[in-house]
């Protein structure tokens, strides 16, 4: 900017005690750049929270909301329906982040492990892959792969090979279901995960390799004393960003769970879009509003002790 | 630090002003405000007052799904031929069918100033709208009508089916239609049974067509009776798709002819029919997949051979079943049932309607040049059900898709969206319309076994009752619904047994839930 070089000498003095004024019209440069970014923060991420208000409504489109006070609260709180889309919603998207890091980073080590250039690229292209399909069209190929008549591979399989003798229903069965949506997800998302991973591997100066092995260490060694430390702290963001997000999951879990499996699979999500579409009735906005502000507390709050977590364990927080 | 301050606190101040301004008891937008609507005029000193003091709108805004002619059909040459035939001007909103009752919903969420004057709405949605007030009141118009007096309807009591309280707030310009079983009859040869006309033959058949070998490859076994999108659907009527297994039962709420409202769920039939369910399920008589069945998977899967019994839509859709056999290689010729003594009747489902919203100036005149007029046996009703001459349709002496046409033959257009195939209708399906037209120019179009499947369909429903919206039923009846399908298909799928069934419906709450609704119908009703 045209600014460089030219720091108010209040800055180098004091920092603090520079005023607001000379601050602002010194950066006057990023400021004006980051106003479409704060406009379109304000339009499309704050105002919409004003919607928050109808959790303490009820409110069904038409009439004007009426102000219930805490009430969507109360019914929320004493409906087996939301605790089990609760727990399920923890339980389901922490083994499925668990999973798919430790499956990312796996494939990443083993990806980096690869000395033939091309047939790297090859491999990391068909691994990120899976990422762009669609969930409907996903779930459909896993319904065809995973049916229990003959036609689906994986019974085709097990029976061919004498491990059962009857087609198991995996997507219609309680004990199946989650198991089978864990490898559906392992499938999709580990190769994309991979990236990051590999950037970082990426930056890791070889000459540490180089040095490790005229000092003996072989590939497991070096792997373990290299490779794993560097890509620790790139493990815990991914994780710690990926937590913030566990109280979303929606589609996924939408297209693959059905009537026999749904106190395995409903998740917050899919309960409050039963609650607003399947009530035979139309919708309170207001209670599922209710249940979206439950979800997104229990988010933040999850953000805010992984945050504290790294604090302690890195020595500096993430947000 | 100071920036960040002052941002921060800029920040707070435009949210707690946004949520002061649009605060919960805004009346800004109320349903109750009858503001100017979505473009209707009819103060204007041009507007035509017909004989029967009914003001002709200048203009008419509806919202329509994908049913109605879209744009890729060329909406345009519709609009402009509803416009010659009534010198009204029409607006047509028109989202994409898929998102259409979410469209809806934001149309009405948005104020009163933005609702169109007419609109389709699906029976699910069309109660609770009209007790929210958003719908007109369209009684008086309907008994005082043209279309009442000239005696050509034939479905009243489709019409008086969607009253609330003896109100109108829809008109249904068709019936809701439903679903027929169809058994493949060159099945039915090979394994030498005649059409089931009771459950003891029904089962019969699906034992042979499970265990035998009805599709004459020589393989015993190898394909199954019956498949279903769902062993339970996803809206009313619910049983549709396996009627033979749930014969009287029904999963909901139900007024007995008593007036009192009970839920079917709770009753004795309906273990019985979860029985009937569980134990063909397990003699691998239904699908094995009918629980992750799409509709799509289960026509695919009738095509392919792989069974030979399908409860799907009567009338076009026997045609269409019929060609897609054709088309891999299997015998296209299909018996649609009537239905076998334990179900009496089939269900039909609740027909969408043309509501008018309360917002509309001129309700009368909406309901008069836009919603009886699809009905009036002339010009109109020919445009919503077959569409603009020479666009859709056509008498002139052509090729179309190989077929050659002569002179004043009425047959349809090859489709502008999908290339390859033919139109077979518009927004009304000739078949399934409620008022007799002798005019009709495309009778003679329509298949026989369409025509065939539809008639005995017609013969043989009954209408599906529509549940009034409650407070408490749109409190309770996402959970309900949610514990009942799963219990239905723990007892199906699962094979646990009924008493286990039930008591976890009582110990979950579903038992009280659907009390305490059984008790706000009541209530209502009374």
């Amino acid at each position: 900017m045209s600014n460089k070089g030219k720091a108010p000498a209040a800055n180098a003095a004091g920092g603090n005690k520079r005023p607001l004024l000379v601050s602002l019209y010194y950066y006057r440069g990023f400021y004006i750049m980051f106003i479409p970014v704060l406009i379109f923060a304000i339009v499309f991420h704050y105002l919409p929270m004003v919607g928050i208000r109808y959790a303490f409504c009820s409110y069904k489109g038409i009439k004007d909301p009426v102000f219930i006070g805490l009430q969507n609260f109360q019914k929320m709180f004493s409906m087996p329906g939301f605790w089990s889309a609760f727990s399920n919603t923890i339980v389901i998207s922490v083994v499925k982040l668990l999973l798919n890091t430790f499956m990312a980073v796996a494939l990443s080590l083993m990806l980096n492990e690869l000395r033939y250039l091309k047939f790297k690229k090859v491999a990391q292209t068909i691994v990120y892959l899976p990422h762009f399909m669609s969930w409907v069209v996903t779930a459909s190929v896993f319904t065809l792969i995973l049916s229990p008549t003959n036609e689906g591979l994986v019974n085709a399989i097990l029976m061919k090979l004498g491990i059962i003798d009857e087609g198991i229903y995996f997507l219609g069965s309680q004990d199946w279901w989650r198991p089978m949506y864990y490898v559906i997800n392992v499938w999709k998302d580990t190769g994309w995960g991979t990236i990051i991973f590999m950037a970082t591997l990426s930056g890791i100066n070889p000459e540490l390799y180089e040095a490790a092995s005229m000092d003996g260490a072989g590939r497991w060694n070096r792997m373990r004393y290299i490779t794993l430390p560097a890509l620790s702290n790139t493990i815990m963001t991914v994780l710690i960003l990926n937590l913030a997000k566990i109280m979303n999951l929606f589609e996924s879990v939408f297209v693959l769970q059905n009537d026999a499996v749904i106190k395995q699979s409903d998740v917050l999500q899919t309960y409050i879009y039963t609650q607003t579409f399947n009530s035979g009735a139309l919708p309170d906005y207001g209670y599922t509003t209710a249940v979206g502000l439950a979800s997104s507390i229990v988010g933040c709050i999850l953000v805010l002790v992984c945050n504290r977590a790294s604090y302690k364990i890195r020595g500096r927080g993430i947000v | 630090m100071r920036v960040k301050k002052m941002l921060a606190a800029g920040l707070a101040v435009t949210m707690t002003a946004s949520v002061a301004l649009s605060g919960c008891s805004s009346s800004s937008d109320s349903a109750d405000t009858t503001t100017a609507a979505g473009g209707t005029t009819t103060d204007s000193g041009d507007a035509a007052a017909s004989e029967d003091g009914i003001e002709k709108p200048e203009k008419i805004t509806i919202m329509v799904d994908g049913t109605v002619t879209t744009k890729a059909n060329d909406r345009d040459a519709f609009e402009a031929r509803w416009e010659e035939l009534t010198g009204i001007d029409l607006e047509i909103i028109q989202p994409d069918h898929d998102a259409y009752m979410d469209v809806v919903g934001q149309t009405f969420a948005s104020g009163p100033e933005n609702w169109p004057d007419a609109m389709i709405l699906s029976s699910s949605y069309y109660t609770g709208y009209a007790e929210e007030g958003a719908l007109w009141d369209m009684t008086d118009a309907w008994e005082n009508s043209e279309l009442k007096a000239s005696g050509r309807v034939t479905g009243e009591d489709v019409i008086e089916n969607m009253k609330i309280d003896g109100r109108l707030y829809g008109f249904p310009v068709t019936r809701g239609n439903g679903c027929i079983t169809y058994v493949k009859k060159a099945w039915l040869d090979n394994v030498g049974m005649e059409a089931p006309t009771n459950y003891e033959e029904y089962i019969a058949m699906l034992d042979a067509f499970t265990n035998g070998d009805p599709d004459g490859n020589g393989v015993n076994g190898d394909t199954y009776g019956v498949s279903a999108a769902g062993i339970i659907g996803t809206e009313a009527p619910y049983v549709n798709y396996l009627p033979e297994f749930y014969q009287d039962a029904y999963p909901s709420f139900v007024q007995g002819e008593d007036g009192v409202w009970y839920d079917g769920f709770t009753q004795d039939n309906f273990k019985d029919a979860l029985t009937r369910l569980r134990d063909a399920y397990a003699a691998g008589y239904i699908d094995k997949e009918t629980l992750t069945n799409g509709t799509n998977d289960c026509r695919n899967k009738f095509y392919e051979d792989k069974y030979g019994v399908f409860t799907y839509w009567a009338g076009t859709w026997n045609t269409n079943l019929k060609t897609n056999l054709e088309a891999n290689g299997r015998d296209g010729e299909l018996i649609p049932l009537e239905p076998i003594a334990e179900v009496g009747t089939y269900i039909e489902r609740t027909p969408p309607v043309w509501a008018i919203t309360a917002a509309c100036e001129n309700p009368e005149g909406v309901f008069k040049y836009l919603i009886e007029s699809m009905l009036d046996g002339g010009d109109m009703q020919t445009l919503w059900s077959y569409g603009v001459e020479d666009v859709h349709w056509s008498t002139k002496a052509e090729t179309v898709l190989d077929q050659s046409y002569d002179e004043g033959v009425f047959h349809f257009e090859e489709s502008l969206e999908k290339p390859g195939t033919a139109y077979t209708k518009q927004h009304i399906d000739p078949m399934l319309a409620i008022a007799s037209w002798d005019g009709d120019p495309g009778k003679d179009a329509i298949a026989e076994e369409a025509a065939n499947s539809q008639q005995i369909f017609n013969d043989n429903c009954r209408q599906a009752q529509i549940v009034p919206s409650t407070e408490v039923m749109a409190t309770y009846n996402g959970d309900l619904t949610t514990l009942k399908n799963s219990i239905i298909a723990d007892v199906v799928v699962q094979g646990v047994s009924i008493d286990e069934a039930f008591a976890r419906f009582e110990s979950e709450g579903g038992a009280e839930w659907s009390q305490m609704i059984v008790d706000s119908l009541n209530e209502s009703a009374n």
